[in-house]
């Protein structure tokens, strides 16, 4: 290389006429950023510019009647503030959530752990571990909706025939029943994704380490808890964000089991969205909804990203 | 090339200048010709027409459930159509789009009381205009099935609220696995139907002088009787209106609440087809007291005509509307649906006169009212707020009085 601090009066010396400018590491650069113009394109289509187009509909009251959208500046959002009815959404957001979270990472985690054990059948099992997850989700909805149905249900007929209810029960008219039943799908649908995390997570476990903690003594649970749970902890820490994540944004399964009943006991944010918006076509509000939504999906999506990044790095 | 060019448009202007006078296209948006019952009725109602005309109908199609909503979409690109059928109800807020025509100014108000009977006309009239005329017309009234019934050892439809107990209570002791009374338990839209009916039933109403009064002692008391009908299992959870016809089909359901199209919904979900048609029974909805008035809803569809281009009578939008008012193809058209052809001599046709069923019909219907809650400008809403303060009393989260009292809060915030 020419050491240009020698004559710093003296021009750059060109290595050839036809160099670029920058050399080879800026053109490479210029030729990612290249590469990632149709990505950055349809991101900004896709999301930024919808985002966007709700960000400045939230400032708006803006109704299926009126021609054009009145400005009402921060009126939405106070609404929201003191609209018992949406901080319930909140609620039963975070319930949902929580619950779906738990049971998806720990179930996911256990059955991880079984189909980790050499046994006959493991791999016909894990195949059909999967099978929920290939499952359109208003398919896995309609399915749970007929086990948990009042008049046809197969939990009241098999309650009925071991003669422990005397009249079917309306599961999904209580509101415990109904969050039941949400959650139980939603479980379902994700536990077969959060085991292919763990059981990957699994493959490079060290062997001999357990081997040796077992000479040590170690029962099960120390096992479990000092050495496999540690191992485990980054892919662990993808799994909950995703979890929370996927769940924040959870739609489908919902709506067509129980489409946010009974009265509100499952409307979540989504589901609060899509009334406001298709229902009552209030769109200035259905948007400011979805904003305080994304907003509360942002703080777990960028620690997952981080924690990407960081793993990357 | 600029030769090729001016010799275009040259032959374009020839044509379009030395044609003969052009025919015209009528825009006609519409629900049914999206539904499988009615697509080849439309089809065949613009293919007749089309044959006798020189002006040719282009159909747009949209679900029931999107009308509204593409209607005002629509009117805030300026693509409305020329003519749209619209549900009765929606009317008063599709009557607020810039560009309805008062169809008193192009048929004249004499003519179109000759055409229709007053009540049917007033479907179509909002503020003194005549934004609409009508389609086909009905009621939102009770119907009993006539096997179930038999099954139940019930010999007479009950026209008392007495009565109608002691039947529910007969077809819950007599009809294994039943649901005696298939009321809107699920569904907001649905719940609001069968509460409002029952309001009127109770002398009181959802909204009086602009205000709420749903917890008035009449309103406490329909949602209290609404709640023994669950608490005695002559109603049950999780029924909407769809649930409630497949149950009527399927005889494990007496009674419920529908528009004159139960009779098709029987047929269907019966598997007998027509042939289960003779039980399907209109009833008068049962009253506090022998004498009194049955509770009803006006029901129907309207015909809305927009664009001031179209605003005469000989513009092909109205030769067209004329067209579908008239018997040959009104009647039938209606028959077809279960309702009553709004036009007064179609209305007296001797096809009409002789359907025991309409005939039956518009003897219980005898005081149909306006279903308030769809005029207002956030009926949506409201009809929320309802369905789900009356769902939460019939699932016993709270109390009638209780649900009556946060109805009518959360409504007079939602009116201010």
């Amino acid at each position: 290389m020419s050491d240009l601090s020698a004559s710093p009066t003296a021009a750059p010396r060109r290595i050839s006429p036809h160099a670029k400018r920058g050399g080879v590491k800026a053109g490479e650069n210029r030729f990612g950023i290249l590469l990632l113009i149709p990505a950055l394109t349809a991101f900004g289509l896709v999301v930024l510019f919808p985002f966007l187009e709700a960000l400045r509909l939230s400032f708006y009251e803006f109704t299926i009647q009126m021609m054009s959208p009145e400005f009402v500046g921060l009126d939405n959002f106070r609404r929201i503030l003191t609209d018992p009815t949406i901080i319930g959404s909140f609620v039963t957001t975070l319930i949902f959530v929580s619950l779906t979270t738990f049971f998806s990472i720990t179930i996911g985690l256990g059955w991880a752990l079984i189909l980790n054990h050499p046994f006959r059948g493991q791999a016909m099992l894990r195949g059909l571990s999967l099978l929920p997850w290939v499952m359109p989700a208003v398919v896995a909805a309609f399915l749970w909706g007929w086990i948990f149905n009042s008049r046809y249900g197969l939990l009241n007929s098999l309650a009925l025939d071991f003669g422990l209810i005397e009249y079917p029960v309306a599961y999904l008219s209580t509101n415990a029943g109904a969050m039941a039943a949400v959650v139980i799908t939603k479980t379902w649908l994700s536990v077969p994704l959060f085991m292919a995390f763990f059981i990957a997570g699994l493959q490079n476990l060290d062997r001999e380490q357990i081997e040796a903690a077992r000479v040590d003594g170690a029962g099960n649970f120390h096992v479990l808890k000092d050495h496999v749970l540690p191992h485990l902890r980054p892919v662990m820490m993808v799994t909950v964000v995703l979890g929370i994540v996927g769940n924040l944004q959870h739609f489908d399964t919902i709506w067509a089991l129980t489409g946010g009943g009974p009265v509100r006991a499952t409307t979540v944010l989504s589901i609060e969205v899509y009334r406001r918006a298709f229902e009552q076509w209030d769109i200035g509000m259905a948007a400011t909804v979805g904003v305080v939504w994304v907003a509360t999906i942002l703080p777990p999506a960028y620690f997952y990203l981080r924690q990407l990044m960081m793993r990357a790095e | 090339m600029k030769h090729t060019c001016r010799l275009a448009l040259a032959s374009a202007m020839a044509l379009t200048l030395g044609s003969p006078a052009m025919a015209d296209t009528v825009d006609f948006m519409s629900w049914t010709y999206t539904e499988d019952s009615g697509k080849a009725t439309i089809e065949k109602l613009i293919e007749d027409y089309q044959a006798q005309s020189e002006n040719d109908v282009n159909p747009i199609g949209y679900a029931w459930s999107d009308m509204i909503k593409n209607t005002f979409l629509r009117a805030r690109t300026n693509t409305l159509p020329d003519l749209s059928q619209v549900q009765a109800r929606l009317l008063p807020t599709v009557a607020n789009i810039d560009g309805i025509v008062d169809l008193n100014d192009v048929f004249g108000a004499d003519k179109l009381e000759q055409m229709f009977p007053a009540g049917f006309l007033a479907m179509g009239q909002i503020d003194g205009k005549q934004v609409a005329l009508p389609f086909i017309a009905g009621t939102i009234g009770m119907v009993a099935n006539r096997k179930v019934l038999d099954a139940a050892g019930i010999d007479e439809i009950p026209e008392t609220m007495e009565q109608f107990r002691d039947a529910l209570v007969k077809v819950r002791d007599n009809v294994p696995n039943s649901v005696p009374y298939g009321m809107a338990t699920k569904n907001n839209a649905s719940i609001l139907l069968d509460y409002m009916i029952w309001m009127w039933t109770f002398g009181g109403d959802i909204i009086v002088d602009g205000q709420p009064a749903v917890n008035t002692p009449e309103g406490v008391a329909a949602l209290e009787f609404m709640v023994g009908l669950m608490n005695d299992r002559l109603a049950a959870p999780e029924i909407d209106r769809p649930d409630a016809r497949r149950l009527f089909g399927q005889e494990a359901t007496a009674f419920y609440f529908d528009a004159p199209s139960a009779k098709k919904f029987a047929a269907d979900f019966s598997g007998q087809g027509d042939a289960y048609t003779v039980n399907v029974m209109p009833m008068a909805t049962p009253v506090t007291e022998a004498g009194g008035t049955p509770a009803s809803i006006q029901w129907g569809h309207v015909l809305a005509m927009f664009g001031d281009e179209n605003a005469k009578p000989d513009s092909a939008a109205s030769e067209f509307l004329m067209y579908i008012l008239s018997d040959d193809v009104i009647v039938p058209y209606a028959l077809g649906s279960g309702a009553i052809p709004p036009t007064t001599t179609g209305s007296n046709s001797d096809a009409v006169q002789n359907d025991p069923y309409l005939a039956a019909w518009s003897a219980a219907a005898v005081a149909p009212r306006r279903n308030t809650i769809a005029s207002l400008e956030n009926g949506a809403a409201i009809n929320d707020i309802i369905g789900e303060e009356v769902q939460s009393a019939l699932l016993g989260q709270k109390s009638a009085q209780d649900a009556a009292d946060d109805m009518q809060g959360r409504l007079a915030e939602a009116l201010k």
